[in-house]
């Protein structure tokens, strides 16, 4: 839930354009402006402290200056936090023994105001959270897929002394949001040791 | 049977939501969210609200909401027929005595009932269509 305002400078205006910004909670009436996205000359304003609160929605608008004139405010689309939101993929452990893989699943944090804020993991955002579990086994190319609500899987039957890759996904079924796979984290089984 | 009512409301109204929302030019009200929010209220009156809030769409706003659109239109239909059969299963609920409507509920319905009544019935309804998140958001955070 890191919400960074976008924008495109006007056509054919070249360097000099100057932005600022405000923002308003819908259903409350007043524009607040962002002090530290005022005269600026980037085309990004961050507003993830201003719209933090996921029970509630939001708009934006940007002005832009150019010698003395100024367009008109461009305005967003009511913006939901919750769901107009990009959710980056779990991180994934793995330990194996010789006939198993265990995996442990964590979500990530929801966006803090600063490094020492209260950690919110996305579960308690997401009530629906699921992880989707890919296991590859190197050697024969099979792969499997597991869908699991709670964050920890293990994979038994497997062949020891063999690598298995595994890579994971978020997914929220309601609203309906996933991330992409994480990148793949390979380890081998024991190797069998009455072989 | 509820839950797979509530994703195919999800998902009609997400693809309609910017088209709805673009009709709605008043950004300082809200129906449903101001001023009081519908997460604070307690889970005890859940099912009141719920219950209250799924009469208030069906007997307020789908029938007011006819765009000139006929896929927004079919859009607004299917999402009328999912709340349809949820209300049907609220209904046994509300029969049984298991929904019962503490005061504060009671306030909040009335709160929303009158912003609904502070607008005009077009704008009022397409307001309240374009809220549906708020209320899926509320209902699904606190299942």
């Amino acid at each position: 839930m890191k919400n960074v305002l976008h924008w495109s400078a006007p056509e054919g205006t070249g360097d000099g354009v100057l932005y600022k910004v405000k923002y308003s909670v819908y259903g409350v009436g007043k524009w607040i402006r962002k002090p530290e996205c005022r005269n600026i000359n980037r085309t990004w304003c961050d507003l993830s402290n201003e719209t933090a609160d996921y029970e509630e929605q939001y708009y934006a608008s940007v002005k832009a200056f150019l010698n003395g004139m100024c367009s008109d405010w461009m305005e967003t689309t009511r913006f939901n936090p919750l769901t107009d939101t990009k959710i980056d993929p779990p991180m994934v452990n793995v330990s194996s023994t010789e006939k198993s893989i265990s995996i442990i699943l964590t979500a990530p944090e929801k966006w803090k105001r600063s490094p020492d804020g209260e950690s919110v993991s996305l579960l308690q955002v997401y009530p629906g959270l699921q992880y989707n579990v890919s296991v590859l086994n190197k050697k024969t190319k099979k792969r499997w897929f597991f869908s699991v609500s709670n964050n920890t899987l293990v994979v038994p039957w497997l062949e020891p002394g063999t690598a298995y890759c595994v890579s994971a996904q978020i997914h929220v079924t309601t609203p309906l949001l996933h991330s992409g796979f994480s990148k793949e984290y390979c380890i081998a089984t024991l190797k069998d040791k009455t072989a | 049977r509820i839950l797979m009512s509530v994703t195919e409301i999800r998902s009609g109204f997400t693809a309609i939501k910017a088209n709805i929302q673009a009709r709605d030019p008043i950004r300082t009200l809200s129906i449903l969210s101001h001023p009081q929010s519908l997460h604070k209220v307690k889970s005890s009156d859940r099912c009141c609200i719920i219950h209250n809030l799924f009469n208030f769409y069906m007997d307020k706003v789908f029938k007011h909401c006819q765009t000139e659109d006929s896929y927004i239109n079919r859009k607004i239909s299917s999402i009328a027929n999912s709340f349809l059969s949820i209300k049907k299963k609220l209904e046994q609920c509300h029969n049984q005595n298991k929904c019962l409507c503490g005061q504060e509920s009671t306030e909040k319905f009335k709160q929303i009932l009158a912003n609904y009544e502070g607008l005009n019935i077009t704008s009022a309804a397409i307001k309240s269509l374009g809220e549906l998140d708020i209320l899926l958001d509320w209902m699904e955070k606190s299942r």
